[in-house]
């Protein structure tokens, strides 16, 4: 890549986070006047949130903006120790509610201050699947059919209702051959599973997961991906953090990048993974963004095309070059 | 199944009655025994309640098997100890230098080791026939807190949960060069390294287990429901109240002076 490339790069960067700027600025506006029963309304909407954790020097979270809409799968993304799990929690209304430390800004889901009613109402409105998996698991049932319904029986849903909804959830995440197993008697990606299924059971309207594939195969990560976006599709909104930009790119509607305590980059996965600055945010492009990079500095794809991301981009990019060419 | 206790799956039909019922029986029998100051009443209950209910629950090889290895080593200390050495013995049987075996160190041991067997023998029945699961949910279904359900049913996972983390740490310790070799002196001051991430690991892990069972609505309602609803007949909750006015009446007995 030349200087004057990357000035290029850079300049066409600058103006579509401008661009970007001038949107949520619009949306900002648009929705000082959302009420809950506004239909137009984010469905998680997080404004200056900032969070210090008791005795901690910096502010992990620091004056921090997110907005996500109903029913769509949200990747949030970024380096080791950027703050992910803390905004996980935050968006879930552990923190503030279970977390000590300094708070400060509003975190609303479907229009309701989590902050301002208790636990309990913010575990119904938000599933938080955690990030270890072993702590997910409730430690007290010796099935793991028992354990899919430790949640359903805390909110006292009936048996029969309990019943359809175990046989359901095992179904979706290919959990019968364990239904009858010790909960401790599983390996971690299936415990991981487990754990997913415990939360997608009840049926929150947000579904908030914490690096939810880190223990599972291929076949499973999939699966799980699969399940959230039918999830979706039936209307629940999915907040995933995840390290695996490929498959973000593949089933969230978008992206945000959190660095530095901020949410310095949203918007559709295409142009999320493909910014420039990426890397130097701590994530990881897509190895076929890195491909194409490659590519595009020994001059086989052309400089104003946009990188591609996923497998079907790049065949897209390459093909109109090759024609092009020819 | 993972757990600590010695449940055995089996079709019979002291697996099919309601836990509390076999609870009240045991805890009705523990009361009599103890009770009553005669050796042959708790071997009595051993002979015609306890081990005809492990073979009608077809558990009785596995409750041999626990005696010989659990009841009988104790039983024979205790008859050597209180048989050779009971303090106010005074009719002599036979002598070796300090020790004397007599008649009413014989009868102490006797009395002792007769309730010790009906106790241990009458839980195992309880536990060897009981599965956990279900004695939780009959427990919160006859009134028991459900936050004290949770914390005796997480006493009983404790130890497979400890040992799978031990083992994960056990593991990356062995990776990184821990060598578990030699006399097991040396093998058990190998394992020390484990303690600490191990006991810190499980203290760190508890913020996490309670964001998650927040997470899951623990302790939401008073109230919950259960997936498991254990049966509980008339003639059960009838039997349960017989047992207990009967362990009742044998204590009264006894404290009247009607049994002595």
């Amino acid at each position: 890549m030349t200087a004057r490339d990357s000035e290029t790069g850079r300049d066409r960067e600058t103006e579509r986070d401008r661009e970007t700027e001038r949107d949520r600025e619009a949306e900002r506006e648009s929705t000082k006047e959302a009420t809950v029963t506004d239909a137009n309304a984010p469905m998680i909407e997080l404004t200056g949130v900032g969070f210090a954790y008791e005795d901690a020097e910096r502010f992990t979270l620091a004056n921090l903006d997110l907005r996500i809409d109903a029913g769509t799968v949200s990747g949030i993304v970024g380096a080791s120790g950027a703050g992910k799990t803390t905004l996980a929690k935050t968006i879930a209304g552990f923190i503030p509610l279970n977390e000590g430390g300094t708070y400060r800004g509003t975190a609303s889901v479907a229009g309701r201050v989590l902050a301002e009613g208790t636990l309990s109402e913010a575990a119904a409105a938000v599933g938080l699947v955690t990030q270890n998996p072993f702590n997910q698991i409730s430690g007290a049932r010796f099935t793991v059919r028992e354990e899919l319904a430790f949640g359903l029986e805390n909110r006292s849903v009936p048996r029969e209702e309990m019943e359809r909804r175990v046989d359901e959830v095992a179904a979706r995440l290919r959990l019968e051959p364990l239904l009858d197993r010790s909960p401790y008697a599983l390996s971690g990606g299936q415990m991981q599973l487990v754990a997913i299924a415990s939360m997608v059971i009840m049926q929150p309207p947000v579904l908030v997961m914490d690096e939810p594939t880190s223990q599972l195969d291929p076949a499973g990560t999939r699966l799980v991906y699969d399940v959230l976006s039918t999830l979706s599709d039936g209307g629940t909104t999915v907040v995933i953090i995840e390290h695996k930009t490929e498959l973000l790119h593949e089933h969230c509607d978008s992206i945000a990048v959190l660095a530095g305590g901020l949410i310095v980059r949203q918007g559709p996965p295409g142009a999320v993974l493909a910014d420039d600055r990426l890397t130097s945010w701590g994530v990881g492009e897509t190895r076929v963004t890195t491909a194409a990079r490659l590519a595009r500095e020994r001059g086989l794809l052309p400089v104003e095309r946009a990188l591609p991301i996923g497998v079907d981009d790049a065949v897209d990019a390459f093909s109109t070059t090759e024609r092009a060419a020819s | 199944m993972t757990t600590t206790t010695l449940y055995l799956e089996r079709t019979s039909a002291l697996h099919r009655l309601n836990p509390v019922t076999k609870l009240v029986a045991l805890l009705s029998i523990i009361l009599a025994v103890f009770a009553v100051p005669h050796w042959w009443i708790p071997l009595g209950i051993v002979g015609v309640v306890i081990v005809p209910a492990a073979v009608l629950g077809r558990v009785g090889g596995r409750l041999l098997r626990l005696f010989l290895i659990l009841l009988l080593p104790l039983l024979v200390v205790l008859f050597i100890i209180q048989g050779l050495f009971y303090p106010d013995g005074s009719t002599v049987l036979w002598e070796w230098g300090l020790a004397q075996l007599t008649t009413e160190g014989l009868l102490f041991a006797l009395t002792i080791g007769s309730r010790l067997t009906a106790l241990v023998l009458g839980s195992l029945v309880f536990v060897l026939t009981t599965d956990p699961a279900r004695l939780m949910s009959a427990l919160t279904q006859v009134g028991m807190s459900p936050k004290i359900a949770y914390v005796i049913s997480a006493s009983l996972q404790i130890i497979p949960a400890f040992q799978a983390r031990a083992q994960s740490i056990l593991l990356a310790q062995q990776a990184r060069g821990l060598a578990i070799v030699g006399s097991p002196l040396k093998r058990a001051r190998a394992l020390l390294p484990l303690l600490g991430p191990l006991i810190l690991g499980m203290i760190t892990d508890v913020d996490e287990r309670s964001t998650a069972m927040e997470a899951r609505a623990f302790g939401a309602t008073p109230k919950p429901t259960s997936l498991i609803v254990v049966p509980d007949p008339v003639g059960e909750r009838v039997a349960r109240w017989l047992m207990f006015l009967s362990a009742i009446a044998v204590v009264v007995l006894v404290v009247v002076g009607v049994i002595a």
